[in-house]
């Protein structure tokens, strides 16, 4: 632990008194230490464990200011968090490893990946909704009155004032104003 | 979120915080608390009538001196658990002094059993045992308990089982005042049995109540 810093102590200590900027310092100087030594604590774990076992360590810091004392170094209060801390998160990584299937090797069309039956069906009438949104109003009553709600030509006409064939014209207008909104080309 | 930004975030809501004593102190502290009250439980369950004579014989003053510093062990193990500085020969501490006890007890009971051709060795049921330690142990413990929620910490585990082993070894000490046992086996396995039983209970209730109050509130940071 001979790398700790003289003024780690007197940041630490400060810090525990709310010296915002003696604790931003502490943490901006510890952190390239942090990585060294979990990095040759657990030489096998990737990148991103190591930043996740750093993480937890200054977080683990931060609720645990309290316990400091000023006569003792910083280098081995650290390190005992970083010990702590990172066995857990190891633990867990073995843990949900123990759970997890790789799915590099699985195609994406795979009916194992679907969450539900009702998945595809249930983001194609998302996708419907949100673009019958985007039509006008007008659209928007004629399409809900003739193609939600089921509605006859002769009730819909009864309902909205329209003539039965103002509302043919109105109801081809607006779905192909609708598959335009969804992306869908016109076959001519 | 990456680390550099953790970093300015935690800064940035820094607030004082009141250090927390030394975990010789809040042995002290502990001590301090738990003295008086087992002495106050001796008087109020009636210490025996031979206690002053006990006191003064060696091998019982002995056994006392054992349990008292295997729970003082325990105590500032359990508070030393807590703090990540802390070096792992003081976390066992209590497995040594432990160990002295029991083996000193037993120890005892081959001699005296072969004083008295077995009559020490003679076990009775002596049920008595089990709620006069949780009566005697209970103090201590909740005594701990506050103490170690004073301030955040690690190895809860460990800190909940020595911590039990403190308050249990204190009530040991305390009931052997004014509970007599009928042998030196009965003591062995009923008494003993008790302070085991004790520290297994206390130490999972403790780690309950500890465990919840951890403080949580900084996961939003590891956030993305």
């Amino acid at each position: 632990m001979a790398e700790e810093d003289a003024n780690w102590r007197i940041w630490l200590a400060a810090a525990q008194a709310g010296d915002r900027r003696a604790y931003g310092a502490l943490l901006a100087a510890a952190l390239p230490w942090l990585r060294a030594r979990a990095r040759g604590r657990w030489p096998t774990a990737t990148l991103s464990d190591i930043e996740d076992i750093v993480q937890e360590t200054l977080l683990a810091l931060h609720r645990s200011l309290a316990l400091y004392q000023p006569c003792r170094p910083v280098a081995p209060f650290l390190f005992g968090i970083m010990k702590l801390r990172g066995a857990e998160v190891r633990r867990q990584r073995h843990r949900h490893a123990a759970r997890e299937t790789i799915l590099d090797d699985v195609p994406a069309t795979s009916e194992a990946l679907r969450m539900n039956p009702d998945q595809d069906a249930a983001v194609d009438q998302a996708a419907m909704q949100a673009a019958i949104g985007r039509l006008s109003l007008r659209d928007q009553e004629i399409l809900d009155m003739l193609k939600l709600r089921e509605l006859s030509l002769l009730e819909a006409a009864a309902v909205s004032g329209l003539t039965v064939t103002a509302l043919k014209v109105g109801t081809f207008r607006a779905i192909r104003r609708l598959r335009h909104a969804m992306g869908v080309e016109d076959v001519e | 979120m990456s680390n550099e930004r953790l970093i300015t975030a935690l800064a940035d809501e820094l607030s004082p915080v009141y250090r927390a004593p030394a975990p010789a102190r809040l042995t002290m502290w502990w001590l301090a608390v738990t003295v008086p009250i087992l002495a106050l439980v001796t008087l109020m369950m009636g210490p025996r009538p031979d206690v002053l004579s006990l006191l003064l014989r060696p091998d019982f003053a002995l056994d006392e001196a054992l349990a008292v510093l295997t729970g003082v062990a325990a105590a500032y193990a359990a508070f030393c658990a807590g703090r990540p500085d802390q070096p792992g020969w003081k976390l066992l501490l209590p497995v040594g002094a432990m160990a002295l006890w029991l083996g000193v007890l037993g120890r005892q009971c081959m001699s005296l059993s072969v004083s008295t051709q077995g009559g020490a060795l003679r076990l009775h049921v002596d049920v008595m045992c089990v709620p006069a330690i949780a009566v005697a142990g209970i103090a201590p413990a909740v005594a701990m308990v506050v103490l170690l929620r004073h301030s955040p910490m690690f190895r809860t585990a460990h800190a909940c089982l020595c911590a039990a082993l403190a308050a249990a070894a204190l009530a040991e000490c305390a009931l052997r005042l004014f509970h007599r046992a009928d042998s030196f086996a009965t003591m062995l396995v009923w008494q003993m049995g008790s302070v085991a039983l004790f520290t297994l209970a206390g130490s999972l209730v403790g780690r309950a109540i500890i465990g919840r109050a951890q403080p949580n509130g900084l996961a939003s940071h590891v956030e993305s």
